[in-house]
């Protein structure tokens, strides 16, 4: 499940998390948004739509014109 | 697109970090949009970045075949595998149509010139400045952390609750592609 306590996880607020670049490490495996796990299959759908537009936003507006997703993989580069 | 960003190749084999992200800044919508028959079954954007960071791992072994992109496809078939190997991981169902799958993974072998593009650029600026306080606040939280903090803990900085940070980062976006929309531009079109 989701680390919100206890507010209510309405499909909305899932697919909002998910189509963010933020994603847990976990150095024995792949890890998934536990948000993503929560999400109707079609909440999936709209979540990666969602992170396309996002992502050219993020790239959009950064000064190097990187999205979340390459200052992420840049992050676990160096080590952060 | 005739371009080819084993340009970069050499750079990032010699171990630039900033060679990487300029080639992945580029990289990034083909490798994103190579793993979308996979959106219900696995998490895209974990793969996608598991499969760019083993890439990067990778490059300075890896050999051209005298084909542009190589990079690219190299990544793209890390991606694949790695998407197909966590949906067995999952014990979901069969993913999808074999060929689709295969059409997403030849479509790497082009890639969109996401950048630069100042006029899209200057005017996603422009409306991020005519944003209300709070989801301007929220999307700039979510730029400033790098996709390197979780969105509880941003929520924590601001103040607010998770719930409310999401709320106003969905708002951002909203309001983001509307202007732009009355700015003539259909930013989601645009992307398809």
């Amino acid at each position: 499940m989701s680390d919100l306590g206890n507010e209510p996880r309405d499909e909305e607020a899932l697919i909002e998390e998910v189509a963010g670049a933020y994603r847990p490490r976990d150095p024995r495996q792949l890890a998934f948004l536990p948000a993503w796990h929560d999400l109707s299959p079609a909440g999936r759908e709209v979540a990666y739509a969602r992170s396309v537009t996002q992502r050219r936003i993020e790239a959009a507006l950064d000064p190097q014109g990187y999205s979340g997703t390459v200052r992420a993989v840049l992050g676990r580069i160096a080590g952060r | 697109m005739s371009a080819d960003l084993d340009v970069h190749l050499a750079a990032i084999s010699a171990g630039d970090a900033q060679a990487f992200g300029a080639w992945l800044a580029l990289a990034e919508p083909s490798l994103r949009r190579g793993l979308r028959s996979f959106a219900r079954q696995v998490d895209v954007e974990s793969v996608l970045q598991e499969a760019a960071l083993r890439t990067w791992q990778v490059a300075p072994r890896f050999e051209r075949d005298g084909r542009p992109n190589g990079l690219l496809r190299l990544a793209q078939r890390i991606g694949w595998n790695l998407a197909v190997s966590e949906t067995r991981r999952l014990k979901r169902h069969p993913v999808t149509d074999p060929e689709l799958l295969e059409a997403g993974v030849d479509e790497s072998q082009r890639y969109e010139q996401a950048l630069p593009d100042p006029f899209l650029r200057e005017a996603i600026a422009t409306c991020h400045e005519k944003l209300p306080p709070k989801p301007r606040e929220a999307l700039a939280a979510r730029l400033g952390s790098g996709g390197a903090v979780a969105d509880a803990a941003l929520a924590e900085r601001l103040g607010v609750r998770k719930n409310t940070l999401l709320q106003n980062l969905s708002r951002a976006r909203k309001l983001l592609v509307e202007c732009l929309r009355l700015a003539g531009i259909d930013l989601e079109a645009e992307l398809g």
